[in-house]
């Protein structure tokens, strides 16, 4: 499903994030990135998702070389993708349903379709009861929650997480952490970025570490 | 085409929503490009009621044929018969006796003009042509003044012609006035979109990371551009109404003066359509120059 080759990705101003990374991750597969802050973990997960274009080498995702993707094809290689971020990037001038409600808007779905939708998705989350509050008097938990069900209303085929446990308490990463293993039950590929150690010894799968720009694979 | 209408309806309603929840800023640049527009508009109707009240007037060019003294029937009949002819409009016989009766009576000359031996006055013609420019009635008349029998023609067309220059003069300032206010609209519509990409700047970050077009991004703002030119449309159709009430009253009393009815008359159904038609176009275009610039500064700060 996604393949580096050789990809190095250098800063303006030098800063060589990547450098000649190869790697290849399965359709289905949940892969953790590892390593220390700076080491080319979000990099790496922009990349994929062409917020960022390679300085060389071939980035390819579902067949499609990333390099090479015309400006106007990359909305509709994101509408494949679901994004978490650390920072939650949630709407504060709108409500919950609202927020998860954008991703359909822009794919041009119908409203009555998208709302139930987004409902059905709210609810698995456990949001349903929070449905017309603000984003921003949601704990810090739930609106890592309210990001993932944005990312997940379009039923993408790949869910890519940037640290998405990083400022959040044990009991709620647990949490998150056990939606992830949900969605990976049932197909989706999830690439995730994160240091939370205890996460992936608890969900098991397979775990790249990152060292200054380079990919080391981690024996499970 | 079903999902094509389905992103303009969101954009509109997206673009109605954007104008009501900034009720202050929605008002402030409706009038500012309410009294903008209503400027050139305003001269327009004016200028449009003047023009009417020309047309009361007889500003249409005479040219008078006064004959030889000795004219004979002969040349009188070929004179008649040519007046007829498709370039006239118009053509009355003035027989001599008759200029003479009426100059006496409306110069008060009686005393004079019955001291008179003999009629010093020629038969005339005053004849109306159908050409109305320049050239043509100078070509007309001077075919006219060739005919055997004719001693002289005078084009009366001086003052039509002034009056024609005047409104001119005052359609291309219609055209002027109405051209800079085109931009103004332009800017004032550009500026306020410009305010609003910079402040739904999460919004269109966010959306872009979702897999949101340009044109997605672009169109709700288009549309917003677009309903406040048509805003302000109507609020210049506000602010002529007004003054045409204040003014309705004052000219149909100086009107009343010199004797008229002239009253001052709303514009027509087709100049209002215009008049909207182009200020939402004006809107549009502001909105579109603005938001591609302002979009590329937006996303260039990430």
């Amino acid at each position: 499903m996604i393949s580096f080759s050789q990809v190095t990705k250098r800063y303006p101003g030098g800063h060589e994030a990547l450098s000649g990374v190869n790697l290849a991750i399965e359709k289905g597969e949940m892969v953790f990135l590892t390593g220390h802050s700076g080491a080319g973990k979000s990099t790496l997960l922009k990349l994929i998702a062409a917020i960022e274009r390679p300085t060389s080498g071939v980035v390819s995702v579902s067949g499609q070389n990333i390099s090479r993707l015309s400006r106007h094809a990359v909305p509709y290689l994101r509408r494949n993708i679901g994004l978490v971020f650390q920072d939650h990037k949630l709407l504060f001038d709108r409500n919950v349903i609202e927020n998860v409600v954008l991703p359909l808007d822009i794919a041009g779905l119908e409203r009555r379709e998208s709302l139930k939708r987004a409902r059905a998705v709210i609810d698995k989350v456990g949001l349903l009861n929070r449905e017309k509050a603000n984003p921003i008097s949601l704990s810090g938990g739930e609106q890592q929650r309210l990001c993932i069900a944005r990312a997940l209303v379009s039923r993408p085929a790949l869910l890519l997480a940037d640290e998405p446990t990083g400022n959040l308490d044990a009991g709620y990463a647990a949490d998150i952490m056990a939606m992830f293993r949900d969605f990976h039950q049932v197909g989706t590929t999830l690439v995730i970025a994160t240091h939370d150690d205890r996460a992936i010894s608890a969900l098991g799968g397979r775990t790249l570490h990152l060292d200054h720009g380079k990919v080391v694979e981690v024996a499970a | 085409m079903i999902g094509w209408l389905r992103h303009q309806k969101h954009a509109l309603t997206c673009a109605l929503r954007r104008l009501l929840a900034q009720p202050m800023a929605t008002l402030l640049t409706t009038l500012a490009i309410g009294v903008a527009i209503s400027l050139p508009s305003g001269l327009y109707l004016m200028l449009d009621n003047l023009n009417r009240l020309a047309g009361d007037l007889p500003a249409q060019p005479e040219i008078s044929l006064f004959l030889n003294a000795d004219v004979s029937p002969a040349q009188q009949q070929a004179i008649a018969a040519r007046l007829k002819q498709a370039d006239i409009a118009q053509a009355r016989h003035v027989p001599k006796e008759q200029a003479l009766t009426a100059l006496s009576a409306s110069q008060g000359l009686t005393d004079i003009t019955a001291g008179l031996a003999e009629n010093p006055l020629p038969d005339a013609w005053v004849v109306r042509p159908q050409a109305s420019t320049r050239e043509e009635l100078a070509r007309v008349a001077d075919a006219l003044g060739k005919l055997p029998g004719v001693a002289e023609t005078h084009l009366d067309s001086q003052w039509a012609e002034r009056l024609q220059a005047a409104l001119a003069i005052g359609r291309t300032g219609v055209w002027l006035l109405a051209g800079l206010f085109g931009f103004a609209l332009v800017a004032i519509s550009g500026n306020a979109i410009r305010a609003q990409v910079l402040a739904r700047r999460d919004e269109i970050l966010v959306s872009r990371l979702i897999g949101a077009t340009n044109r997605h991004i672009r169109r709700p703002f288009l549309y917003l551009g677009a309903l406040q030119g048509l805003l302000g449309g109507l609020a210049a159709g506000g602010v002529l109404a007004i003054a045409g009430g204040v003014l309705r009253a004052p000219v149909a009393h100086l009107a009343g003066l010199y004797g008229s009815s002239f009253h001052l008359l709303p514009p027509t159904g087709l100049a209002i359509a215009a008049v909207l038609g182009l200020t939402t176009l004006f809107g549009w275009l502001g909105a579109w120059f603005s938001v591609a610039r302002t979009l590329h500064q937006v996303e260039a700060a990430r």
